[in-house]
């Protein structure tokens, strides 16, 4: 599996490397450096695994497409170990030794939050595609970092249209088990925000370390609460757990799980059919989601990891190189000014509909509002998110 | 009262699996006096193994079992081979520094082979058996009755075996056993291939309930298992036994009442106030290590 | 083979010249790295010496005390937070933040370094583990102090006020005169510390603490301040920390940070000045190096530290040793030092 994503990227620098031989005219720029700043080890490695794949996949994409404008594109991985220190090292060795051009990074905020800063000073685009302290955005653009982008919804437009879609269901008694990090966390913070207009009530809270394993203890506590639905701001991989445990527990098919955290993936639903039955999800991308774009990302990234599904955060890697790629091709250019002004001004057609920013460089993209009905993901609706930022 | 009982049985069933990997990793303590920094990556080896053996091979979960933990026990045997048997009578800190590097080879070296992202373990007996409004998968069942055996099995091996009996003898004095003709190497590294095999057993028991598999899940294991083992008096089958079921059930009430954010603080919050009211340990008279 | 063997130099007096010229090279050699290097590798650099003021502290435990304590990651978040939440709500300047947190880290380090203490060697480093532990809880649910996860972000620059005039270090180059400024006044205060009275009992108490009892050396009460200044460098460090990285969050107490402190001072040479100075620019220069493999990276690093553990057992702290006494022009037999 690894292997794939090796030749993938030995192909790329050849290819890079015959570009750079024929045509000498584009020798000052025969390759376009995108560092990918993720966790490749420690306990995040799982989750930096499927960003580089997906940012991997664009890349070849790009290049077996011809690249942009001729130039063809590579990208270079740097570990950050979802710790700030090990990522601005990792950032100051993508900037200073790699020379790269643009970086995209990292999956956890702490990280994102202190590369921003370098990446100003080093004059460098910085794309973030997965983290979600809402921090990020509103010290961007006009707030002040202007290289700093990002391409992933923010959790308050989440957060609110999930406690409206819930006060509609009639599920107005909500059980929080978030994961115990600044997105579970910030997620809960925002619906705080929300439930007093739509008369909903938070009857518990709970947060969960990445990668707990055992819910029992809470889930029966849940049970007594008197919960209409338990409201998760989780992780993919945690899903599968605590479905199996709501099963196991007696919950399953009683109390439905709301919010977000990969519900719709098939092997979620496949671990724990009975629990994932009426799940109400606020999602920016799903696998089975029925577009031309999406299907054909699925399929290609199956064919390049041994039929591994993707998660969100190969999806958000992938399309983020993919804007990447135009906004380079919009600006005709590596310059990192006109690159942020072509990034200002630009409208992606992403397979899950139109992305601009707004002028915090916060990505305005579609969220998708999806239910689980008989082990199906079907959506029900789309929100456009919008942030105010002055409250 | 009904969720009394229900949380006490969801102390017990998170308990034995604490229990499983808590006792290898003092076992390996009482020959080794060497804290395990790395244990709880036997328990990923272990779980990789039966993920493995299914996903690519398509065996059922009961061979699986035996593979991982077969495929461990090898593992196991080279690096206590190559490392672990090096660390007889060297300082603590020299088995913390080169039992923090067996951690990072092993973790990594899976991702390396087998991708860094999550998979799922897809086998197991996970259908819940109800007792009135309490609910328990029966693989949950299997853990608590296997933990129990485990437990009966490695108390008549110390007191009847002959290997068994020098594990106690190596843990009581190791250069005694070197006098009165005990190999001390072969009890090493039996007992440091039985101990992270415990592990490995425990992971792919806990597979089926745990769902996600990944490179970096054993860290939070070894974490949970050092707090037992000085609890229940380094060394001491068990008492570390015991121990995890206090562990077990305390993170459950805490859990359920306080709150899940709390719960990895149980252990060690647990340990420090024992180490305040008794700083030789729960069972122990005196003070030993 | 015990790790944590001292090594002092002793023997020659006077000044040697080929010392006074190595010393002065490294001073130079110092003093010029960042008109030569690259930013990458100035980063490193800081890097190294913040991480060099906890490994100091650590080193005060391991090397003359003879007590294995994890807790320094502790001591050194509770220091960043402390040095950020001043910075934020008071507004003061860089000296004040730091001395603000070492002394928050060794005022935190008394009631805990008294049960602590008491402890034999296994309790007391599984103790001083959760410390780190315990840490981690705190900063994630005192959510109105520290903010949770969300953690404490756009943190000043170390900055100086001098009569109403304002300089802010910004950037690596400055920020590696500042470290080394710093790194340098703490391995200074450091040696006098051990070259002390109070430091040789510490060293007795640690090679037999009954026979230093019966001498007439308060153990209990040496042993608790060194945990207390041990804690003080690492808050200190902390300061340094968070300043230059401009985040402090619950990430802080992972592992890496316990696991980077303790390789510096047991791969340096526990018990040794310079080898823990030469540890800290090793390991992390090591740390940095093995980036070139981003896949192999983390298995390479483990490799070294069994490589250290078997070829190095006491550190890099007696390769060190003969160095210097070559210099100084003393030849010793093989394991005589």
């Amino acid at each position: 599996m690894k292997k794939s994503a090796f030749s993938a990227l030995t192909r790329c620098s050849a290819l890079a490397l015959c570009v750079g031989l024929a045509t000498p005219a584009f020798a000052q720029q025969e390759v376009i450096k995108i560092g990918l700043v993720s966790p490749n080890s420690g306990a995040n490695a799982r989750y930096g695994a499927f960003a580089q794949r997906g940012a991997e996949l664009a890349a070849k994409e790009i290049n077996d497409a011809g690249g942009i404008d001729g130039h063809s594109v590579e990208i270079i991985p740097a570990d950050s170990v979802c710790t700030p220190v090990e990522g601005v090292s990792a950032t100051q060795r993508l900037i200073n030794q790699d020379e790269v051009d643009f970086i995209i990074g990292d999956i956890c905020s702490s990280v994102t939050l202190a590369m921003q800063p370098l990446v100003e000073d080093a004059g460098i685009v910085l794309l973030n595609a997965a983290s979600s302290n809402p921090e990020i955005t509103y010290k961007a653009g006009v707030g002040g970092y202007k290289y700093s982008f990002r391409n992933y919804p923010t959790d308050e437009v989440r957060a609110a249209s999930i406690v409206e879609y819930a006060a509609d269901k009639g599920l107005k008694k909500l059980a929080v088990l978030s994961v115990d990090s600044d997105y579970g966390r910030g997620a809960i913070q925002f619906t705080k925000k929300y439930t007093g207009a739509a008369g909903v009530e938070l009857v518990s809270e709970d947060y969960y370390k990445e990668g707990e394993v055992d819910y029992r203890a809470v889930l029966t506590t849940i049970r007594k609460s008197g919960a209409d639905a338990i409201l998760m701001y989780g992780l993919a991989d945690t899903t599968p757990i605590i479905a199996r445990q709501m099963i196991e527990t007696g919950l399953a098919g009683k109390l439905p799980l709301i919010g977000n955290g990969e519900f719709s993936a098939a092997a979620t639903i496949q671990a724990a059919p009975k629990a994932m039955n009426g799940a109400i999800e606020a999602a920016a991308w799903l696998p089975a989601y029925e577009s031309e774009g999406s299907t054909a990302f699925v399929a290609s990234y199956e064919a390049a990891y041994d039929g591994e599904e993707p998660n969100n955060h190969a999806y958000g890697h992938w399309e983020t190189v993919h804007m990447l790629a135009q906004a380079i091709d919009e600006a005709d250019s590596t310059d990192a000014d006109a690159v942020v002004a072509a990034l200002e001004g630009i409208s992606f057609e992403s397979p899950m509909g139109a992305i601009t920013f707004d002028d915090h460089h916060q990505a305005i993209r579609p969220l998708l509002m999806l239910e689980i009905v008989d082990g199906e993901p079907v959506v029900t609706g789309s929100v456009a998110g919008e942030v105010d930022y002055a409250n | 009262m009904e969720f009394l009982i229900e949380q006490i049985l969801n102390g017990i069933s998170t308990g034995s699996v604490y229990a499983i990997v808590a006792v290898g990793m003092t076992m390996i303590f009482g020959v080794l006096r060497a804290i395990n920094f790395a244990h709880g990556e036997y328990y990923m080896l272990g779980t990789f193994g039966g993920w493995y053996a299914i996903s690519a091979l398509g065996v059922p979960y009961p061979v699986a079992i035996v593979i991982g933990v077969a495929v461990t026990a090898a593992i196991a045997f080279v690096i206590g081979r190559l490392v672990m048997e090096r660390m007889i009578g060297a300082a603590p800190e020299a088995s913390v520094v080169a039992t923090l590097g067996v951690s990072l080879v092993l973790q990594n070296s899976v991702i390396l082979a087998f991708g860094g992202s999550y998979k799922f373990f897809s086998e197991g007996y996970i259908e819940p058996v109800f007792f009135g409004d309490i609910g328990i998968a029966q693989q949950r069942l299997l853990i608590i009755g296997l933990c129990i055996l485990v437990f009966a099995g490695l108390e008549w091996m110390v007191s009847h075996t002959r290997i068994g009996k020098a594990m106690r003898a190596v843990s009581q004095n190791t250069e005694a056993c070197a006098v009165v003709g005990i190999d001390v190497r072969t009890v090493v590294i039996a007992t440091f291939v039985l101990g992270t095999s415990l592990a490995a057993f425990s992971g792919i028991l806990t597979a089926p309930v745990n769902v996600s598999v990944y490179g970096s899940m054993g860290e939070i294991i070894t974490f949970k298992t050092l707090p037992i083992i000085v609890m229940g008096g380094l060394g001491n089958v068990r008492g570390t036994f015991i121990a995890a079921m206090i562990l077990g059930i305390a993170e459950s009430f805490v859990a359920g009442q306080f709150g899940l954010q709390y719960r990895d603080s149980v252990g060690f919050v647990t340990l420090i106030l024992m180490l305040l009211w008794r700083p030789h340990g729960l069972f122990s008279s005196h003070a030993r290590f | 083979m015990n790790l944590t063997e001292p090594y002092q130099s002793d023997g020659a007096r006077g000044v040697q010249p080929l010392r006074l010229v190595l010393v002065l090279g490294l001073a130079l050699v110092a003093l010029c790295a960042p008109l030569v290097l690259g930013t990458y590798a100035v980063h490193a650099a800081v890097i190294a010496m913040i991480f060099l003021l906890p490994a100091h502290g650590l080193n005060l435990l391991v090397g003359y005390t003879g007590m294995l304590s994890l807790a320094q990651a502790a001591f050194f978040g509770l220091g960043a937070y402390t040095s950020a939440l001043m910075s934020i709500h008071l507004g003061t300047s860089f000296p004040v933040n730091f001395a603000g947190a070492a002394l928050m880290a060794a005022i935190v380090a008394v009631p805990l370094g008294i049960p602590a203490l008491r402890l034999r060697t296994t309790s007391f480093v599984m103790c001083t583990l959760g410390f780190v532990i315990i840490g981690q809880a705190i900063s994630k649910n005192w959510i109105s102090v520290t903010r949770g996860d969300m953690g404490l972000s756009n943190i000043d620059k170390p900055t100086f006020r001098l009569l109403g005039a304002s300089v802010e270090v910004a950037g690596p180059v400055q920020t590696y005169y500042l470290a080394l400024a710093i790194g340098a006044l703490a391995t200074g205060v450091f040696w006098l510390l051990v070259r002390s009275p109070a430091g040789r009992n510490l060293v007795a108490i640690r090679e037999n603490e009954t026979l230093a009892e019966s001498l007439g050396v308060p153990t209990w009460k040496y042993r608790l301040a060194a945990f207390v200044i041990a804690a003080a460098f690492a808050g200190a460090g902390g300061s340094l920390y968070v300043h230059y990285i401009s985040v402090a969050s619950p990430l802080m107490f992972q592992t890496i940070y316990t696991t980077t402190m303790l390789i510096i001072v047991l791969g340096g040479g526990a018990g040794s000045i310079t080898g823990v100075v030469f540890g800290a620019f090793l390991f992390v220069g090591l740390s940095e190096g093995l980036r070139v493999t981003p896949e192999l990276r983390m298995i390479a690093y483990g490799l070294c530290l069994l490589l250290l553990v078997f070829k190095f057992p006491k550190g890099f702290a007696p390769l060190l040793q003969k160095l210097w006494d070559r210099a100084g022009g003393i030849t010793r037999k093989e394991g005589s030092a």
